[in-house]
């Protein structure tokens, strides 16, 4: 990856990159080796080592930590073994009455709490909002994304995990 | 009875044939070498250029021809060319969901021996809007003619309108009064409309005296038929060029080539894995008037999807613990689902290359019979599906998107598509005669968010990719309404550090007419029906209706007094401007008609926000409420962004030190508020086991678990509850509608 490419995905991580340059990456066809140059940027912007396997959220990342490959974020928190849903692991702000609601939803109509809430999942390390969830009391939490890691390694990217 | 056709001879055993042949190969139509394009990549490529050109100059000339606004404006129409046994090779743009529901309709034809009864011919024109054959929803009217060469069938060319008014029990096509089949409107079951390229005069017929304004189909027929000879023209001159037997080989190795393509190319955007999303649409119609007690008038609708990237790049999406089909609108069939995920694929897979049938192959869909989804009564009504369909499939955008995400294409991240309520109306137009019409600007809501920028603003429905709200004036010369104003509705994009498109509102004043009857459809008013990603939120539920009846809007005109333009971001603005009887209406709107003088406004919905709100860029959150876009509590509530000066005076800016102290404050609170999610879990297990929700809550679990022995063993082993454990239905919970 030349210096010029390195800073055009850093500014398109950032949100920085200009339009006609963010169309065009949109239009143009994708670069094979496109995951391994996005994760090189990745690992310079965080400040600890663990090699980083896959993104899975704005702040999460499978890391390789020894033996084991876990989810991490950006702040450092770690949050156990990816095969398991990370938000247990979080933690939660659930927004289940009207005045809650309407604090994040200012003049606008809201959900009837009786039917559905918001489930905010928080890094415990820093304070950043997730993943939120939008469902019914009682439904069970959604475990977004469990990768087959070891296949899209082996098979997808021909490379070591 | 039609002798059999010896130009169709054995067309079902062929259609079999293909299909053992697909589930014997795992390629189209057995084809496991590309041997035209392996020979010839460029005239590969130039001869399908081709035939998509046909498809797009074809659907071009209907526009003209219509009279429907929806067709010419909002480009509510598609074209295709298909096989002898009904599967795509080239489509136009438009509504694409259709291409797919085509084939349905085609191999349905071939399936129930049409080649003997009523025959397959040169010349016939087929017509079909029965969505248990092969489309979504009664107004999405589709035609196909059938392409011989020297006698035998080279294909077919088929075109679909939605229609503006479908002649059921309320004006316009979605009726969302329908709970039965009955009440939907006109149907033509796949049926032998036309002739020795003419459309039969008794058809026209029963079209003009079933319709409120026969004027819209009728000249759409006539649109799409001219559009299928336009494509049949193009297939022929092409066979002329390269000949027919190379022709009927290459045309089926597009879908091949399709089928390749999108499987290389979720190979390349994705990584493999499950992947699961939800969501949810609240349907409120207790006390509504004309709402028959067949079932319950409240539903609430919990639509979980599971999907599985396989390792050779096919997509699995599992509809499993979905809600059983009801009594209402907006039950789907299979045609309908294959049309979202068709439709959602051509948008983030198949944006360039061979766009066929053949992406379609590439996946599966796995409907639970009985759910709405594949309802297993016939009788049951489609009118509104979009209702349900536009919520699963953004939710299958949010999952593709994780996918992107995770694959370093962040330019590809996109929150997905909303709902975008349907108004509608008829009664006695501005001419003094009668009418019917859907209005078709919701083709235009907010879109989700991307992660690297804000959603459209108005400007993105899933259905149609070319999404257009199409021109006031054009509207106004249609219905009996004059604009007072379409407006930004503020905050109607869910929050994000990149917020989801806005939505917009309109408020009309019905003139010269003394009955108009409006009527809406698609609203999820008592929960979100769609989602933010990565800790963006989703946008608000739809917005209930503001109405004044027996307005002074016109004293007030005379008088040279200012008139609001919408409700004003307290949405009170109709109350402070005009006198007369003020009612909040939450939708769906069908009550008493309406006249001359009253007004009315209809909100469209937003996309969800796309990351933490508090890492918003301040300047963006200024920008926005600078230009309208959000306000300025929303501004400082949701995003902790604090301002110096007033807009009022124009010296509104951003407080950076204090946005900054705000912003940490912000997080430490939610860390003091928040709580681990095990002990949340420990406390909310006694609350599940006692059912301690809603009726309607209860009610939806409930069915779930009766219908999908998966859906209730994953519910029990979540919560840790017994086997066998359900929930029983109390007396008091039957229907309420009695």
């Amino acid at each position: 990856m030349n210096n010029q490419q390195r800073e055009e995905y850093k500014l398109l991580i950032e949100g920085q990159l200009p339009w006609p340059q963010t169309k065009n990456l949109m239009s143009s066809y994708k670069d094979r080796d496109r995951f391994f140059k996005i994760l090189e940027i990745y690992q310079d912007k965080v400040e600890w080592d663990e090699k980083i396997l896959l993104p899975i959220g704005e702040h999460l990342f499978i890391v390789q930590k020894g033996n084991q490959c876990i989810v991490k974020c950006t702040c450092g928190h770690e949050f156990g073994d990816y095969r398991k849903n990370w938000k247990f692991q979080s933690v939660l702000l659930v927004r289940n009455k009207v005045e809650d609601l309407e604090s994040i939803y200012p003049h606008s109509d809201v959900c009837d709490p009786s039917w559905m809430e918001i489930r905010e999942f928080i890094c415990p390390g820093c304070g950043t909002l997730l993943e939120i969830e939008a469902c019914s009391p009682g439904y069970p939490i959604t475990f977004d994304f469990c990768p087959d890691l070891e296949g899209f390694y082996r098979e997808w990217l021909n490379h070591p995990l | 009875m039609t002798e059999t056709n010896s130009m169709t001879a054995g067309l079902r055993k062929r259609l079999e044939e293909s299909e053992a042949q697909l589930a014997e190969t795992g390629c189209y139509d057995g084809i496991t070498t590309l041997e035209c394009r392996d020979m010839d990549p460029l005239k590969f490529e130039t001869i399908h250029m081709k035939l998509r050109a046909g498809c797009v100059s074809a659907r071009e000339i209907a526009r003209r021809i219509s009279a429907s606004p929806g067709v010419r404006e909002v480009g509510e129409m598609v074209a295709a060319i298909y096989t002898p046994e009904g599967d795509a090779v080239a489509i136009s743009n438009g509504i694409m969901v259709h291409v797919h529901t085509m084939s349905r309709f085609i191999k349905w034809m071939i399936k129930n021996d049409y080649e003997h009864d009523p025959g397959i011919n040169p010349g016939d024109i087929f017509a079909n809007n029965d969505a248990f054959i092969g489309t979504v929803q009664v107004p999405d009217v589709m035609d196909v003619v059938p392409i011989f060469h020297e006698g035998e069938l080279v294909g077919w060319a088929g075109a679909v309108c939605h229609e503006l008014e479908a002649g059921g029990i309320t004006p316009g096509g979605d009726v969302a009064l329908a709970q039965e089949r009955f009440g939907e409107g006109l149907f033509i079951c796949a049926e032998k409309i036309g002739l020795n390229d003419k459309i039969r005069r008794d058809y026209v017929i029963r079209c003009e005296r079933n319709l409120r304004m026969p004027i819209y189909w009728i000249l759409d027929e006539q649109a799409k038929v001219a559009a299928c000879f336009s494509m049949r023209d193009r297939v022929l001159e092409l066979i002329e060029e390269v000949g027919v037997d190379f022709y009927k080989k290459i045309s089926k190795e597009f879908i091949e080539e399709g089928r390749r393509t999108q499987l290389a190319r979720v190979r390349q955007l994705t990584v493999p894995g499950t992947y699961r999303s939800n969501t949810f649409y609240g349907h409120v119609t207790k006390g509504k008037p004309g709402f028959q007690p067949l079932g319950d008038p409240d539903w609430l609708y919990s639509i979980p999807l599971k999907m599985d990237i396989k390792l050779d790049g096919k997509i699995v999406v599992d509809f499993e613990g979905a809600q059983p089909w009801g009594y209402h609108s907006m039950n789907c069939t299979p045609a309908g689902m294959d049309g979202g995920m068709f439709v959602t694929l051509t948008q983030h897979m198949n944006f360039e290359g061979l766009v066929n049938d053949g992406a379609w192959l590439a996946t599966q869909l796995k409907l639970p019979k009985g759910t709405w989804t594949n309802p297993d009564s016939e009788f049951c009504a489609t009118a509104t599906s979009w209702a349900l369909l536009l919520p699963a499939y953004g939710a299958f955008q949010r999952m593709l998107s994780r996918g992107f995400l995770a694959r370093g294409f962040l330019e590809e991240v996109f929150v997905g598509q909303v709902n975008s309520p349907m108004i509608e109306m008829g009664g006695i137009s501005q001419y003094g005669k009668p009418f019917g019409i859907a209005h078709f600007e919701c083709a235009a809501a907010g879109s989700g968010a991307l992660a690297i920028k804000d959603g459209l603003d108005t400007a993105y429905v899933g259905w149609n990719p070319e999404s257009d709200m199409g021109n006031i004036e054009i509207w106004e010369l249609d219905m009996p309404m004059v604009y007072l104003g379409r407006s930004i509705l503020p905050n109607s994009g869910g929050a994000g550090k990149y917020r989801g498109g806005n939505a917009f509102m309109s408020t009309w004043v019905i003139n010269k007419s003394p009955e108009v009857r409006i009527v809406t459809s698609e609203h999820s008013s008592r929960v979100f029906d769609n989602a933010g990603m990565c800790g963006g939120y989703p946008a608000p539920t739809c917005q209930k209706h503001r109405v004044v009846r027996n307005s002074n809007i016109y004293q007030r005109a005379e008088q040279r007094k200012p008139l609001a333009h919408s409700t004003g971001l307290d949405q009170n603005d109709l109350e402070q401007f005009y006198q007369g009887n003020q009612q909040i209406i939450e939708g769906p709107h069908i009550t008493a008609p309406m006249k001359e003088g009253d007004i009315f406004t209809h909100s469209y919905n937003g996309g969800g926000g796309y990351g933490d709100p508090l890492e918003r860029d301040p300047v963006l959150v200024l920008d926005d409420i600078i230009q309208g876009h959000s306000s300025q509590v929303h501004g400082e509530r949701v995003h902790g962004v604090r301002f110096k000066g007033s807009m009022d005076d124009e010296t509104l800016e951003i407080d950076f030190p204090q946005t900054l102290s705000t912003r940490k404050r912000l997080r430490t609170e939610r860390l003091q508020g928040a709580v681990p999610v095990m002990e949340w879990y420990e406390s909310e297990k006694d609350k599940v086991k006692q059912g301690d929700f809603s009726p309607e809550v209860l009610k939806m679990y409930r069915a779930a678990m009766d219908l999908s022995e998966e859906f209730a063993r994953e519910f029990r082993a979540f919560w840790q509850l017994e086997n066998g454990f359900t929930y029983p239905e109390k007396e008091q919970e039957g229907m309420n509608n009695e």
